[in-house]
Order: structure tokens, then C-alpha cells, then sequence
């Protein structure tokens, strides 16, 4: 079903009305339809852009505070605050002296007027007034959302700085293809059905090849280097990155088998017109999808290619200032990106949890319909990054390469190609092309035997199934005893040091 | 050989260290899932109560000595522990021994110290200088031990209290003499001293005393210019305290400062100490690191005993010096 807020519809019968006289009775005015076209284009897709790299913020900062939470931290409380927050309103210096164009005076007396308003105050934290450069209010008001920006900030003003017996040529072009090949798969991921950058027929494909560029990229910056470690991280990059885009790609497949379509729009809106989220109906191809994902983003526990502890940073190690900060933006960029893929592919897009049921109540309904695609969509990349990508990132161990790429290729391939084939026998057998409707309820494509939605309900039973069954594998008989100190084989409890 | 193969494979193995699904992927996942839980106040005590081995978040009568009780009251604005948000008790196991326990203390949004009264900075800890300026007699022991160069010595007028002592040792100090310098204590300055606190106060330690220059002395009344107005007026000279221009001040720079202690071993005169305060040593550029005397000063009645022994010691050498004098006198006279 589309979404109520058509943006591109908007802007396009926007400029559709404004170009036209314009042009008229000029010598262009024969190509009127591609300057209109063109213009409004170049609009929505810059605000598309901006929308997509602006939220990236979001997921910064979420993985920042809930990493330092699982950390038993609070994470950044206190990035640029410290400029206007110092203790009993002293900051650091009467830095706004320094503003140009008369800027000193104005910017100075909002300063004091926040310090006065919101500087440590408290007397329910003595200690935080007695440090410098902290505030109580550092963890209840929006903490450290601009870390980001102070980080940027410090990256720009770094020296760039090239080894001196590296391939300089490569070594300068390897960032811009990494960044820009990342970049262009924002184009291709709609924020929802009426905002969207660009649409190909077969954007799915399109979205995957140019994830597959970048990894070319990766194995350039290791290689002109020219520094064994970049080279080891390139050379474990590449390994890796080829040994999970098949999977990658078999999952795909498989959900374009199941939507029979390539088009990522159209596939979101499969979810909507047969009745279910591909999620309950490929639990496993959703995990496969995540950790080849994970695997393709480099992030743990697969980021064996840039292994802090062993590599420095793996294959960007030389790269310093902003190029390291493009990269590093790169890597997030591709992250939010397959949060993006996991949400239009499995979790219904800009379709809003139960959209069918509830929207179908007359007031309540109406109103339900009335949240924004764009947020819909935005909260649920968020959701996927925080309970994916970051819980993962700090529950996991780093795992070793070769079984990096044993798991990839002798468990997640077999995996993904029996994926396929259920897929496969799932839209011949149990899907019912009739019963497809892009109307506010949605399709009933996958009931069976007259009840509602069964196969979706039956196919996450049995995963769920399994999934509590191999937690629960282990043999139990073999533990009978009581707990055991690790440090010797016997009963906790019982054993004392130098008495035996 | 067979038979310790056999043993090795029958070792009993910590539930936790078999390398199943459930210990690889699941359970590092619920770890940390609680532990994020946990950081919110109120997860924290649902957990915290559930799980807690009654560690924190409980009063602990079995830990708080007489002492450590007289500590937590004197700061129970911030030691009160049941107020305590964060660091819920966690359940931890032998093979992850560190894992759940409460490993972080959020300073400064909390302190070990106040989390748990019965500790304590130990008192050979070498935190922020501290000096009792009253009893320094500016001999720069500490100035030439320093192997770091960050104390310096000036000059600045001050009351030496020690003049002016009362009691046993009264008349044992310098006597007010014309073109010197006197003090006038001002009372409620004086009294607010003892609420005073440098750590939490950010502000240099208020002065009490009122200084002029003594313009004539006649009987019981002097004649002074103040030096803060530059008016000139007759007192009771009772009132006035000695006051010397050449008493020694220091300035010290922590941001040099490697807390070595060496200075508080040179000096002589017990007024030098490494107090156990960590904090409040902090600022925005290095100039806010160079403590000025007031900064670095301990009051008297914190070491009143060694205060007092030092006043003794100087008194009985006033008297000797007096006593030799007067027996000098009268062996010339003689």
C-alpha cells in the first residue's frame, strides 16, 4: 500500500506547474519534459540524500549510548557542552570572544544566559559540580548526540598524511571508490513508497552489485600501503567478503523468489498486498541476511579484517585525518544501509506493525494510517541497528578467520541454498496469487485451510521451535553434580587451597 | 595412561564453559542485555533486588565501624547510600568472574567512597598539596626537594598566628611596632571559615583579616591606614594582630606536580601535607592548575595537634632566646 505522504508526487507537480511558463517561448522550450524532469529529480534526491545522511546521526549516537549502557556506562554525556557548561558557569575561557563578524557579543550572552539556566546547579550531585567540565544534566537532556560532529570537526583538522613507499596513485583513490560506491546505495533505498531517490526496475540486483564494489576498494587501500598489516586486513577482507556475498546473494534470491520481483519497492508492497512480512515466513533467510550482512560491514564478531588487537586497524590502518573519517562513515553508511535492505525485505517497509488489522478499524484506523512511511521506515533501520548490529557487536567474540570462513561456506551456504528452496516451494505451493490485495487490509495470499495467516504463524512456531531447541541442547545428565570451582574438578565450595 | 585419558574426559566442566549454543551465542546476549537494563534506576532495582547478593542498595550495619559511620554522616547529603541509583548488585560465576559484578563507577555522577562508606582514600594517599601556612616558616626545604620545579616561594603579608597566640604562649610573638604592619580579625569571616569547604567551594578560602599599616602607637591605641581603603584611623590596639610582609607564600603548579611527596618529607615544621582529596584538580587551561597559597591552604584546626606543637616549640625558643638575654643584661649590669 503506498504511503499517505507522496514527497516525489509533490515536488514533481510542483515543478511541473513553475517550469513550463517559464520556458515558454524560449529556444528550450522543446526540451521542457527533460528540464522539468531533471530539476525535480535533482531536488528529490537531494533531499533524500540529506534525510538518509542526516538520520545517520541517529545510529551513531544509539550505538555510542547503548554499547556504553551494555558496558555498565553512560557512553558521551558531555560533547560541546562543555563549551557553554563549565562549572559555576565558568566555561572554558570566553571563547566567543574569538567569533567573527560580531558574532562574540550575541552567541557570548545566549552562553551565559544557558549557564545560568542549565549550568550545575544541582545540589543533588556535589561531586559533579567539583570536576570540571561535567554536569549533572549531561545524562538527562540529549547526551552527546554531537559527539559526532566534535569527532568530524577533529578529523578535518588532521594533516593528511601518505606513507612514504606506498602506491600513492591507488592508495588516494581506494577511499573515494570505498565512499562513493557506498554512498550511491542511498540513492537506492526509499524512505517509503513516496520518497524515494531512484527506482530501477531491478534495484535490488543494482543495490547488490554496488555493495559489491566496495570490497575491491578495501583490497586496494590494504594493498598501496604498503604495510603488512593493511595487507593482512585487505587479504582477510577479500576472503571474507567473497565468501559471504553468496549467501548474501542465495538470500536475495530467495526473497525475490518469494516476492517475484527484483524491484524493492515492489517487493515491500508484495509484503503488504499477500498478507505477511517476509520475516515470518523466512525467519531464517532474516538470519541469514543479518549475518552476512554483518560479515559483509565488517562488524563483529566478523571483523577479523580490521582486528583491533592484532592489526592496528586492519586494512585502513594508514589512513589518518578526514580519510579516515570518510571510511569510518563508510562503514556506518553501509551498516545503516543493510538495516535499510533488512526492513524493506523483511519487516514490511514503511508498512506499520498489524497495518492491515488495525488500519482497518474506521476511526482509529484512519488515524494509525496517518504516521509517516519515512518514520515508520527510519524507526525500524533503528530498531534492526540497535537489536542487531549493536547487541551483537557487544555480546559476541571476534571469531577467528578460518572459521569465519568455514561458517561461511560450509554452514551459511548450504544454509542459504536450502533457503532458496524453501522459498521456492512456498510461493509454487503454498501461495495464493489470487487472494493478493493492495487494499487498506492487505492480501490473505498465505492462509490455509481457511485460517487466517497460517502459514507465517506455523513456519515462525517451527523456527522459534528450533531456535529454543538448540538452546536448550546440552546433556544434562552429564552435569548432575553440583557446580564446579574452574580452577580444580572439585564441588565448589569444597576445595581448600594447600590441604590436599 | 588410558586412565588419565579417561579422567581428563570425564573432568566435570563449569555449566557455563560448554561450548553449545546456548553459551556461545544466547547467553552473552542476555548478559548484556541485563547489564544495559540494569543502568537504568529502575530496571537496576527491579534486578538489583531480584539478583542482588545484598550488596549494594542495602544498609550494611556488619561494614560500618564507628568510624566509618562519623564519615558518612559528616557528608550525608551525597553518603547516603540508600539514595544510591546505579551499580546494582550482579551475579557473577566462576568462569566469568569480572562479567556481571558493577565494575564501573560513575564518577563524577557517583563515588566509590560514598557507595561504599566503609572505604576510604587511605591516608598515605598523596593527593592535592596542602600546606598550613600559619606554621611555615618559608626555610624552601620543599622548594629545594622538589625535583620537578613546580613550588615557588614569594612573600606576602600575612598574620603569623603565632605572634599573636594566646594562652601559655602569649607575648612569646613579635610586638606592634611604628612603620610595621597590623591585622584586625573580622569575626563573621572568621566564623564562616569552618563551614568552609576548599573542595567543593571553587573559590579561594576567604581572608579574615583586615591589614594596615601601624602609622603610631601611644599607650593603648594605635594609629592605622588600612590598605584596602587608605583611611586612617585610631584602634585599640588590643584588637590589632602583628602582621609581616615578609611571611612566605607559595605557589604551587600541579600541572608540574608528579605527587611524589618529597616536599612533605623536607618539611621541618610539620605545615606541609599530601592531603587524600582527589578531585577538584581539574581545570580549562594550565594557568587554573597553578594553586595560589589560599588554594593550597589547610586551616590550623584541621592539625590542631601539630599546630600546637609547633607553637610550643617556637615559644620555648622565644623564652630560652629571652631568658639568655635577660641573663646577659644582668651579668653586664653585674
Amino acid at each position: 500500500m503506498d504511503d499517505a505522504y507522496d514527497l516525489r508526487g509533490l515536488i514533481f507537480s510542483l515543478v511541473e506547474k513553475v517550469i513550463p511558463p517559464i520556458l515558454e517561448g524560449t529556444f528550450l522550450e522543446e526540451s521542457t519534459g527533460q528540464i522539468t524532469f531533471g530539476l525535480a529529480t535533482f531536488a528529490v534526491v537531494n533531499i533524500v540524500f540529506l534525510m538518509l545522511f542526516f538520520s545517520q546521526f541517529a545510529i551513531l549516537w544509539i550505538e555510542r549510548k547503548a554499547v556504553a549502557r551494555m558496558n555498565d556506562r553512560r557512553g558521551a554525556t558531555t560533547a560541546l557542552r562543555s563549551l557553554w557548561v563549565g562549572e559555576n558557569g565558568v566555561t572554558a575561557g570566553e571563547w566567543w570572544n574569538m567569533l567573527p563578524f560580531g558574532l562574540g557579543k550575541p552567541v557570548g550572552a545566549v552562553n551565559k544566559w544557558l549557564n545560568k539556566k542549565f549550568g550545575n546547579r544541582d545540589e543533588k550531585y556535589p561531586t559533579v559540580d567539583r570536576v570540571n567540565n561535567r554536569s549533572w544534566m549531561g545524562y538527562s537532556i540529549f547526551p552527546g548526540f554531537f559527539q559526532n560532529v566534535a569527532d568530524g570537526m577533529k578529523f578535518l583538522l588532521k594533516e593528511h598524511m601518505v606513507p612514504q613507499r606506498a602506491d600513492k596513485l591507488i592508495f588516494e583513490v581506494s577511499p573515494f571508490l570505498i565512499v562513493s560506491s557506498t554512498l550511491l546505495i542511498l540513492g537506492l533505498i526509499p524512505l517509503s513508497s513516496g520518497i524515494y531517490a531512484t527506482n530501477p526496475e531491478l534495484s535490488i540486483l543494482y543495490a547488490i552489485a554496488i555493495f559489491g564494489i566496495a570490497p575491491i576498494g578495501v583490497f586496494f587501500a590494504g594493498w598501496s600501503s604498503n604495510n603488512k598489516y593493511t595487507l593482512i586486513g585487505g587479504i582477510r577482507s577479500a576472503a571474507q567478503l567473497t565468501a559471504y556475498e553468496i549467501p548474501l546473494l542465495l538470500t536475495l534470491l530467495s526473497v525475490a523468489v518469494l516476492s517475484g520481483t527484483f524491484n524493492i519497492v515492489e517487493s515491500v508492497h508484495f509484503q503488504h498486498s499477500a498478507g505477511s512480512w517476509n520475516l515470518f515466513l523466512m525467519p531464517l533467510g532474516a538470519g541469514l541476511f543479518l549475518i552476512t550482512m554483518i560479515a559483509e560491514v565488517e562488524r563483529v564478531p566478523f571483523d577479523m579484517p580490521e582486528a583491533e588487537a592484532e592489526l592496528v586497524e586492519g586494512w585502513w590502518t594508514e589512513y589518518g585525518g578526514m580519510r579516515f573519517g570518510m571510511l569510518f562513515m563508510a562503514e556506518y553508511i553501509r551498516t545503516y544501509a543493510a538495516c535499510f535492505l533488512f526492513t524493506h525485505f523483511f519487516l514490511g517497509g514503511w508498512h506499520l506493525p498489524f497495518q492491515g488489522l488495525i488500519g482497518s478499524i474506521p476511526i482509529i484506523g484512519d488515524l494509525y494510517l496517518l504516521i509517516p512511511g519515512a518514520i515508520v521506515v527510519l524507526i525500524k533501520a533503528w530498531l534492526v541497528f540497535l537489536l542487531v548490529f549493536v547487541w551483537a557487536r557487544f555480546s559476541l567474540a571476534r571469531i577467528r578467520t578460518d572459521q569465519i570462513l568455514e561458517f561461511g561456506w560450509r554452514i551459511l551456504l548450504p544454509l542459504a541454498v536450502f533457503q532458496l528452496i524453501l522459498s521456492a516451494i512456498y510461493r509454487l505451493y503454498l501461495f495464493d496469487p489470487s487472494a493478493m490485495s493492495d487494499s487498506t487490509f492487505g492480501g490473505t495470499s498465505w492462509d490455509a485451510f481457511g485460517i487466517l495467516f497460517l502459514i507465517p504463524a506455523i513456519t515462525t512456531a517451527i523456527w522459534l521451535g528450533i531456535f529454543f531447541l538448540m538452546l536448550n541442547d546440552e546433556d544434562k545428565s552429564g552435569n548432575t553434580e553440583r557446580m564446579f570451582h574452574v580452577y580444580t574438578d572439585k564441588a565448589a565450595g569444597t576445595y581448600v587451597p594447600g590441604q590436599e | 595412561m588410558s586412565q588419565a585419558k579417561s579422567e581428563v574426559k570425564n573432568m566435570p566442566m563449569h555449566p557455563h564453559a560448554k561450548p553449545n549454543f546456548r553459551n556461545l551465542f544466547w547467553y552473552p546476549f542476555k548478559i548484556t542485555l541485563i547489564t544495559a537494563l540494569r543502568t537504568f534506576p529502575i530496571f537496576g532495582r527491579i534486578f538489583g533486588k531480584r539478583l542482588s547478593g545484598g550488596y549494594h542498595n542495602t544498609t550494611h550495619p556488619e561494614f560500618l565501624d564507628d568510624n566509618s559511620a562519623t564519615r558518612a554522616a559528616s557528608s550525608k547529603l551525597y553518603n547516603d547510600i540508600s539514595q544510591q541509583e546505579f551499580a546494582p548488585d550482579r551475579v557473577t560465576s566462576d568462569l566469568f568472574p569480572t562479567l556481571w559484578k558493577p565494575q564501573t563507577v560513575q564518577y563524577p555522577y557517583e563515588r566509590l567512597e560514598d557507595m561504599e562508606p566503609w572505604l576510604f582514600v587511605p591516608g598515605n594517599y598523596n593527593g592535592r598539596i596542602g600546606v598550613i601556612w600559619e606554621t611555615c616558616t618559608a626555610c624552601k626545604l620543599c622548594v629545594s626537594a622538589c625535583p620537578n620545579d613546580c613550588l615557588h616561594m614569594t612573600t606576602e603579608l600575612r598574620v603569623d598566628v603565632l605572634d599573636g597566640a594566646d594562652g601559655e604562649h602569649s607575648g612569646m610573638g613579635a610586638e606592634l611596632e611604628v612603620g610595621g604592619h597590623a591585622a584586625k580579625l573580622i569575626p563573621e569571616v572568621a566564623e564562616s571559615l569552618d563551614e568552609f569547604n576548599l573542595v567543593t567551594a571553587h573559590t579561594d578560602t576567604p581572608d579574615q583579616w583586615r591589614f594596615a599599616e601601624v602609622l603610631d602607637l601611644s599607650g593603648d591605641t594605635a594609629t592605622v591606614r588600612w590598605n584596602d581603603s587608605g583611611q586612617e584611623q585610631e584602634v585599640e590596639a588590643a584588637e590589632l594582630y602583628v602582621a609581616d610582609d615578609q611571611i612566605v607564600s607559595g605557589r604551587i603548579d600541579l600541572g608540574r606536580c608528579m605527587f611524589c611527596g618529597l616536599c612533605m618529607e623536607a618539611c621541618g615544621f610539620t605545615s606541609f601535607f599530601m592531603t587524600n582529596e582527589y578531585d577538584g584538580m581539574s581545570g580549562f587551561n594550565r594557568q587554573d592548575l597553578w594553586f595560589d597559597a589560599s588554594r593550597t591552604r589547610v586551616l590550623p584546626s584541621v592539625h590542631q595537634e601539630a599546630v600546637d606543637s609547633e607553637l610550643a616549640k617556637r615559644a620555648n625558643k622565644e623564652r630560652d632566646k629571652r631568658a639568655k638575654k635577660a641573663a646577659r643584661a644582668a651579668k653586664e649590669s653585674a
